[in-house]
């Protein structure tokens, strides 16, 4: 994902779609890929919900079209790309998420997002 | 490590092969190569497409139903783990796949029975509506030597063949 992506968000936090300004804590880094933490500026949101339009969120990457590669060989895709709020320790902001996340986000310390994912992709 | 089927063409997925894609509802499609892939992106229903496995299948060109399917079943369950099972397993598999392959052969020669005997008739239909084209009727009449193959259907060749003499 690079910067100006727009993707769905795949929580019930409040925002529905989210577009990616940066990485965080790296100088010039273009692409994030899934199981990566971004920052990324709420697009859309549910209406009277705490996210609204143009606030600044991080979030971990669940899903993308580009998808990933896996050390078996097994290239993966998803649908579309999405991504999870979640606040600075890594925590998720929602309470449920929604759609499969590649077992990836498990392996950067994003436990708690990825155990609340309805089906994980081993 | 596990071999998994595409989806689309029904073959084998090896290790190092293929992809996966995720739908959003979390089902799985798994895909040996680009080409199954680029099918299932242009919406395609394997069931229409000749040269999957599915198509054959529904089709009665391979071996629809049998036992040696059912034992490769998937099975979610992991074993434990048995030297003494492996190895029969293994014996099991190659007898299995042998025995699968017999069964398929025959499928194919009871679909194909029958079709040498329809060919030779078509051939001779064809040789004979044809045989001007190579060699011209006359010569056919002076050199007793050229005859067109006989049928078994003899009347019917002898008459054809007393039509043409008559004609030339």
């Amino acid at each position: 994902m690079r910067p100006q992506t727009y993707s769905n968000v795949a929580d019930n936090s409040g925002a529905r779609e989210s577009m990616r300004i940066r990485v965080p804590g790296a100088s010039n880094r273009q692409y994030a890929s899934i199981g990566d933490m971004i920052v990324a500026v709420v697009r859309e949101a549910v209406p009277n919900m705490p996210p609204k339009g143009s606030e600044v969120v991080r979030a971990v990457i669940a899903r993308t079209r580009k998808g990933l590669n896996r050390d078996n060989g097994m290239a993966i895709r998803f649908d579309d790309n999405a991504a999870v709020a979640i606040d600075r320790e890594g925590n998720p902001k929602g309470t449920r998420v929604f759609g499969p996340v590649a077992r990836e986000s498990r392996e950067c310390h994003f436990a708690k997002t990825v155990s609340s994912a309805p089906e994980v992709l081993r | 490590m596990r071999l998994e089927k595409c989806w689309f063409c029904s073959s084998t997925i090896y290790p190092g092969h293929g992809m996966m894609y995720v739908r959003n509802d979390a089902k799985i499609f798994r895909f040996c190569r680009s080409k199954c892939h680029k099918n299932f992106k242009m919406k395609r229903n394997p069931r229409k497409v000749k040269w999957t496995k599915i198509y054959r299948k529904l089709h009665g060109k391979e071996l629809p139903q049998d036992t040696t399917f059912e034992l490769e079943r998937k099975r979610n369950r992991p074993e434990r783990y048995d030297r003494n099972v492996v190895e029969d397993t293994v014996k099991a598999m190659k007898k299995i796949s042998e025995t699968r392959v017999e069964r398929e052969a025959q499928t194919l020669a009871n679909r194909m029975r029958g079709k040498k005997t329809q060919q030779r008739r078509e051939d001779l239909a064809e040789l004979q509506q044809g045989i001007h084209l190579v060699k011209a009727p006359t010569a056919l009449l002076e050199e007793p030597s050229l005859t067109l193959p006989k049928e078994k259907m003899k009347v019917k060749v002898s008459v054809e063949q007393e039509s043409k003499a008559m004609e030339s």
